[in-house]
């Protein structure tokens, strides 16, 4: 075991971390090395080479001191170690730079052709780790000619990033930009097969100045993989992110994503002769039938967390009464499916000028909010029934305690509208959240805070600071209680109401949170990040137990499906891509929508996903046969990558145009009506 | 205001085309036309304040004349105050694995409205009414009314369930 001993107070700079890497590795070559989360430094070992595993430090961009610190280090080539040494004094001669890519590059375009597709992946991440080399070492003018030359050969998904490293000519540029930092300290994640990697291997030791060897060890990580190499367009469709792809064994935690039993409480009979006793509220609603509902309920679901795994709000009797309503909206629920689509009605917001920002609409499609980029926060009543709030506090105290509707008596009449207006925020207001029990709100904004509504007096109660920079979404647990924030700052936080801290921060992404999504059983949290990829972190030890790469642009949208087995997700790309969060792999991608998804919507039962963009339309696709039992094979679970049908045009039910509105908002009411929010927009 | 695709203005200031070619380097497409204003009056308020930064640096220094390490060290404290990024990776992975580590509390049961402690909720009034004092008068002709003065209202929160501010008489 080699232990690279924590620096000591000399290398921890005032503004950088100290670089500690703990590895341990089995001999035989089977390295696993557990990077300390928190500490910059990162090792890299050769998962492939035989016996003898290669560990080397990188200390964070942003040391102050030059040398690796720390114990023994086991260097696998001796020519390297005073490359290692000098690993931020020079990366060999500037000016060469340039021959290294190219000659790396002639060497690709001459390979095979089953292996240059895997290869032609080390373009763009060796490009810009040695385009900030150069810029680092305050290199301007090779850096420039370096980025003048190659640049128009990546890829053309990565044009955006490539856009922002254009600016990033000087070194005082990089140090205000985090997310370039965390792109150099971090490691870049490519899966190749053994024999594109030894090819690569070969090349790269043979000549006599490997820089580029230099730089695949110190920034890149090769997931190795055996297995027949991936063509092109495989790989076109799992990478994209900021981090390269997913490594596979982050994938492989065990992931609880069944739903969590429904509790057993009487129904009473009404004339529609609903069941009694057994009636188990499954939110996969059918028309309760009495034969076989209560042997299925009593095993637990394998794939179902334990009830008690993380602290639940106990059902209060209103939320009991709220559950019967909802299975009585159950039984009348239309099914829909291929030959049976929703009806969509499409609230449009007017006189917005594109201030509209957010909106939300509660389980049970009463009300509807809207976040707008004048700060305010505005609720509107979508039944006939209008709101009210308390009375104050002197008419109050003048009803009748004893009555029988004293709930109706201590609600205002006289102040009754259908619009309520909630002012407190000073910026922007991004995101919007319903609590499940309709007595609170959420909103977060651009200065900041979360905000905590009370539905019942129109006040503002709490407002969370935590975040401070700008939290882009916010939403409440499917049990109410808690509720999970995303920022600028790019990390999610969990909360519950009743603490002014967050009880969990998920950090990770690379780039600024922009999504966040409770599962249906609420054990579980998907956020999509400006960084390309989609993290699923446990809320009981705040642990990522899924990454998802594929996307080609910032993640603006996510779905739960139903029976909480499948993630849809939806990004600037214009694509919506399908999770099974169980096996960890991509199962489908849905192309079709022009600009960027907004809006994804499973329907009550998971048959239908209804997804809105910017591009004016909602699209419905057709969930149950997206994700029919798909063939997984040996090359699966070696690649972690399904051959996926390009069945985009099979799966697409129906495409709605509005006139110019973009879809903002979608939701499925009880009954299966879809509802759609947007604002109009003239041009 | 409607947003409308800008070309680049022909025949305004050097400035303003020098602006609208680095938003076009950018990506930026589309843009309201005050846009490019502000950014204009921007940069000017940018340059000025770190050059003037600059000159007290060097005058401080006693140099003859504002050089480049002078306008360096201007922009790194400027940037500190007011260009502040957000915490790095591993201070982020650090308090999160702090953080973590903490079990998830237990919910109490039956406990109304959860809320935080009333210090960090935003439930109580945020005014107090001052005290008044009652004059003695002297003249026998004028009628006193014992004045009812208010003092601080009482700090319980007016949650939505059925509370009563109480007014106590100081």
């Amino acid at each position: 075991e080699a232990l690279l001993g924590r620096g000591t107070g000399a290398a921890a700079s005032a503004i950088g971390g100290s670089a500690a890497a703990v590895a341990t590795s089995s001999p035989g070559g089977a390295a696993v090395a557990a990077v300390p989360p928190g500490k910059g430094g990162s090792a890299v070992w050769d998962a492939g080479v035989g016996a003898g595993s290669c560990l080397r430090v990188s200390a964070p961009a942003f040391c102050v001191c030059r040398f690796p610190l720390g114990g023994a280090v086991a260097v696998e080539d001796q020519p390297d170690v005073s490359a290692v040494l000098s690993a931020y004094n020079q990366q060999g001669d500037p000016t060469l730079y340039e021959e290294y890519y190219s000659g790396l590059k002639h060497f690709i375009e001459c390979s095979l052709d089953c292996h240059r597709a895997e290869l032609s992946q080390l373009f763009y991440p060796l490009f810009v780790h040695m385009y900030l080399e150069l810029v680092y070492n305050q290199h301007e003018s090779e850096a420039k000619s370096f980025f003048e030359r190659f640049h128009g050969d990546q890829e053309c998904y990565y044009q955006d990033d490539l856009r922002v490293l254009s600016s990033l000519t000087k070194k005082e540029h990089m140090k205000g930009n985090e997310t370039m930092l965390d792109f150099r300290t971090s490691k870049f994640v490519l899966r190749i097969s053994r024999d594109s990697y030894q090819l690569l291997k070969r090349h790269l030791q043979e000549k006599q100045n490997n820089q580029i060897w230099n730089i695949v060890q110190e920034h890149l990580y090769i997931d190795i993989f055996d297995g027949m190499p991936r063509s092109k367009q495989q790989i076109d469709a799992m990478v994209g992110s900021l981090a390269g792809e997913a490594k596979r064994e982050a994938n492989k935690a065990k992931v609880f994503f069944g739903l969590l039993k429904e509790p057993e409480f009487d129904v009473p009979l009404d004339d529609e002769d609903e069941e009694g006793e057994n009636e188990e509220g499954k939110p996969k609603k059918k028309k309760p039938k009495k034969d076989n509902v209560g042997s299925k309920s009593k095993k637990q679901d394998p794939n179902a967390p334990p009830q008690n795994r993380i602290p639940l709000p106990e059902l209060k009797d209103s939320d009991k009464l709220d559950k019967v309503m909802n299975m009585k909206e159950a039984a009348r629920r239309v099914r829909l499916g291929p030959e049976c689509l929703p009806s969509i009605c499409f609230y449009t917001f007017l006189n917005a000028y594109q201030g509209l920002t957010a909106v939300d609409i509660t389980d049970d499609s009463s009300m509807i909010v809207g976040g707008f980029a004048d700060s305010t926060v505005r609720v509107w009543s979508v039944t006939p029934k209008k709101l009210r709030s308390v009375k104050t506090a002197a008419d109050l105290s003048l009803i009748d305690k004893e009555s029988d509707d004293v709930l109706e008596r201590i609600m205002d009449e006289k102040t009754a509208s259908e619009l309520k207006i909630l002012y407190g925020h000073s910026g922007p207001v991004y995101g919007t959240s319903f609590s499940p029990d309709r007595n609170y709100l959420l909103s977060c904004s651009e200065d900041g805070t979360v905000r905590l509504w009370s539905l019942q007096t129109f006040t503002c109660l709490v407002g969370y600071k935590g975040h401070n920079y700008p939290v882009w979404d916010t939403q409440f647990s499917p049990y109410g209680y808690y509720f999970v924030s995303g920022g600028h700052d790019r990390v999610a936080r969990l909360w519950a109401t009743d603490h002014y801290q967050p009880l969990r921060i998920f950090a990770g992404h690379l780039a600024d949170v922009t999504c966040t999504r409770f599962h249906p059983n609420s054990n579980y949290i998907a956020t999509g990040s400006a960084d390309r990829t989609i993290r699923l972190w446990d809320v009981l030890n705040g642990n990522c137990v899924r990454i998802f790469t594929g996307h080609k642009g910032p993640i603006h949208s996510l779905a739960f499906s139903p029976n909480g087995r499948f993630l849809a997700t939806g990004a600037t790309d214009g694509r919506v891509l399908l999770w099974d969060i169980g096996h960890g792999l991509m199962v489908g991608e849905l192309k079709g929508h022009t600009d960027t998804i907004y809006a994804l919507r499973f329907s009550r039962d998971g048959e239908i996903l209804a997804s809105g963009s910017m591009d004016n339309t909602v699209r419905l696709w057709d969930a149950v046969k997206a994700f029919e039992d798909l063939e997984t094979d040996d090359f699966t679970t070696a690649t972690g990558h399904i051959n996926l049908p390009e069945n985009s045009q099979d799966l697409l039910l129906g495409t709605y145009m509005t006139k110019s509105t973009p879809v903002v908002h979608l939701h499925f009411t009880r009954r299966n009506l879809l509802l759609a929010a947007g604002a109009y927009s003239s041009q | 205001m409607e947003a409308a695709k800008m070309a680049s203005p022909k025949s305004g200031p050097k400035d303003a085309q020098v602006m609208a070619q680095i938003l076009k380097d950018m990506g930026i497409t589309e843009y309201e036309p005050r846009v490019i204003n502000q950014m204009l009056e921007f940069a000017y308020r940018y340059v000025t304040t770190i050059l003037e930064d600059a000159k007290i640096y060097s005058g401080h220094a006693k140099k003859p004349s504002v050089d480049a390490d002078d306008v360096r060290l201007a922009i790194q404290c400027r940037t500190d105050q007011a260009f502040t990024a957000p915490p790095p990776r591993d201070f982020l992975l650090d308090i999160a694995r702090h953080k973590n580590q903490a079990p998830l509390p237990l919910i109490k049961p039956y406990s109304g409205p959860r809320l935080p402690p009333d210090r960090y909720c935003l439930t109580a009034p945020n005014y107090r009414l001052r005290a008044l004092h009652r004059k003695v008068s002297s003249t026998a002709g004028r009628i006193t009314v014992p004045r009812l003065s208010v003092g601080a209202v009482s700090s319980r929160p007016s949650t939505p369930t059925l509370g009563r501010e109480q007014l106590q008489a100081l």
